[in-house]
């Protein structure tokens, strides 16, 4: 009986629910694409990480998990040490960049044969391999979301680059060029950011990383395999903080709009409340009513808006395919769940307020 | 009880009661009901004393503001009397906290007021049947029929409020007074928003229910034709029971 009275109370105010139920989708939308959006950026970086191919990487001292982030570079005459190590069959330093113009791209200074010894090298869509200092290699995703051809000319930090290839996204970055020609426009001679080293064998990878730390104490050696699990919000500096503000936020508006229209309706409906009472309906039997309305809305509002987030993705991945966004089942329902407590708390108030009015007056309210 | 007047149930209903040793239904002993306006007090109900007995149809009479209202709020439990003592079905409601005279509400009285007051967003259907589920003994499919039947809006039962004349609303807000047996109905002016001819159906029905089913009910009216179709009429006046027993 209290669901049929919900629903029909809930489709007799059809502007009031739709709006109750767009303010509680954008709760919803705003938690999954803030937790997605970082997620997604977190996990797309580490598995482009992993699909280099390396086993073992070696920063600098004190370098963060972003490799564009690594300080100062080190001595390529490093590379040379950690070839003579155990079980090592091939080293590749790198040289990265950052290039802010339009968006954050890093873009890997590699030598081509080391880099496709210790990747397997890259899978061409179009053109060819790196050869002169200009030439340039874009993956298939930047192809795509900046429309790129091979012949065409990029201008990419203050350097005119010409397109030789497009290669298959997965490598880390997605701009390649000679390692040589980003050392000279860093003016960083003979300097690597990091060196990327393959073993002989995939399970002599940690006997790889522990003599390369006892070889470069203080350096920082992480293996590609475990960044998956280093990547998530926990380990970024503020960046949990910074979704538990965004989370706040959403739970705030959801909370203010569901209390607004909860009031509003516990006023409209006085004179309903008074009639329940006068037929013997206990306060808790009208809380349960106002807060049984307001989980319905919350649901409805949970569904649009996880529906509106995954039309969300799909209009940000045709528009910036570069831009990876993960909604997972765990968020979407935490999200559902987290509006669904933003607006029983807001609806606590006027529930309380229609349970303890007068019925006298209340039935004789207009 | 200075200012109280002592008002007698019918000549038909003290025999049964003598007979039977009948006890009242609803018995109020120097009632009184003052509001406050700001630091001024204004009594609504000066001393009520009344019996009402099973089986009884006993319309109040009055002018507006007289205190007819407040009584029937107090005496249904809906406001809570300033002082004097309204026993109901042997419970005391002046001695009740909110949640045992809303309980009360539940299982012993059924209201019919002057605006209906059916939920707009129910049908007919479900606005009776609210009654027996916040009544909390299950639906009856048998009173519900029965009720309806009685009430003649059987054909009508999937419709809204809106959709229903005064006439049929006032039928349905009866059918969801009686729905779940309570021991009396308390009517608030229930042909005051209605035509002739709809008054005299639902008063008609209001009769029936107290001759076919023996349910007590206690009105609240202002017109004398109205009045005419209970056993028993009282006057109120300035928050008092005026008069005696005029059996009808």
């Amino acid at each position: 009986m209290i669901r049929y009275m919900i629903t029909q109370n809930v489709l007799h105010r059809p502007l009031r629910t739709l709006i109750t139920a767009i303010a509680v989708a954008v709760e919803v939308t705003m938690v999954i694409m803030v937790v997605g959006l970082t997620t997604g950026l977190l996990q797309d970086y580490a598995k482009r990480t992993e699909g280099i191919g390396a086993d073992v990487m070696v920063q600098p001292p004190s370098s963060s998990l972003f490799m564009n982030f690594g300080g100062a570079p080190m001595p390529i005459s490093i590379a040379d040490k950690l070839r003579r190590l155990d079980y090592v069959q091939a080293v590749s330093p790198v040289l990265i960049s950052l290039n802010s113009v339009a968006a954050l791209e890093n873009i890997f200074g590699i030598d081509p044969a080391s880099f496709r010894e210790v990747s397997g090298g890259f899978v061409f869509y179009a053109g060819r391999d790196l050869q002169d200092p200009n030439d340039i290699l874009v993956d298939d995703i930047y192809a795509k979301g900046k429309n790129v051809k091979v012949g065409q000319t990029l201008h990419i930090l203050a350097h005119d680059f010409r397109v030789v290839g497009i290669v298959e996204h997965g490598k880390s970055a997605r701009l390649f060029v000679l390692l040589s020609t980003l050392q000279e426009m860093a003016g960083a001679h003979d300097k690597a950011s990091i060196f990327l080293i393959k073993a002989d064998r995939s399970n002599h990878s940690a006997a790889v990383a522990e003599e390369a730390k006892q070889l470069l104490p203080g350096y920082e050696v992480r293996q590609p395999k475990d960044l998956m699990a280093l990547m998530t919000s926990s380990n970024v500096p503020y960046l949990g903080t910074f979704i538990n503000v965004m989370i706040s936020i959403a739970v705030v508006v959801g909370f203010l709009v569901t209390f607004l229209s909860m009031y509003t309706t516990v006023i409209e409906r006085t004179r309903e409340i008074g009639v329940l009472k006068s037929l013997g309906a206990s306060k808790s039997y009208i809380v349960r009513i106002i807060l049984s309305e307001t989980t319905l809305l919350c649901l409805v509002g949970s569904a649009v808006g996880i529906a509106l987030s995954f039309a969300l993705r799909a209009i940000i991945h045709d528009l910036h395919p570069s831009l990876p966004i993960q909604i997972t089942y765990g968020w979407t329902v935490r999200a559902g769940l987290i509006a669904i407590a933003g607006g029983l708390l807001g609806s606590c108030y006027p529930a309380w307020i229609a349970s303890r009015k007068d019925p006298v007056e209340a039935l004789a309210y207009e | 009880m200075a200012n109280a007047t002592r008002i007698f149930p019918s000549t038909e209903v003290l025999t049964l009661a003598r007979g039977r040793a009948l006890e009242p239904i609803l018995k109020t002993e120097d009632l009184w009901k003052v509001y406050h306006s700001g630091k001024v007090e204004v009594p609504a109900l000066r001393g009520v004393n009344m019996e009402v007995y099973p089986g009884e149809f006993v319309s109040i009479m009055g002018p507006s503001g007289c205190g007819k209202s407040t009584m029937l709020h107090v005496i249904g439990g809906l406001a809570q009397a300033t002082r004097g003592r309204v026993l109901l079905d042997g419970n005391d409601l002046t001695t009740m906290t909110d949640a045992a005279r809303t309980l009360l509400r539940r299982h012993k009285v059924g209201f019919v007021f002057q605006k209906f007051n059916l939920l707009p967003t129910l049908d007919a259907y479900h606005n009776i049947a609210l009654a027996q589920h916040i009544h909390g003994n299950g639906f009856d499919p048998h009173r519900f029929e029965v009720v309806a039947k009685l009430l003649g809006i059987s054909e009508r039962l999937t419709h809204k409020p809106s959709e229903l004349s005064g006439g049929e609303q006032q039928r349905v807000a009866l059918a969801r007074a009686i729905v779940s047996e309570p021991k009396i109905v308390l009517a608030d002016e229930p042909t005051g928003n209605l035509d002739t001819k709809s008054s005299d159906a639902v008063l008609g029905l209001l009769r029936e229910l107290n001759k076919d089913l023996g349910q007590t009910i206690v009105m609240i009216t202002h017109n004398p034709d109205a009045a005419a179709y209970g056993n028993r009429v009282l006057h109120m006046r300035d928050g008092q029971v005026v008069d005696g027993p005029a059996v009808h």
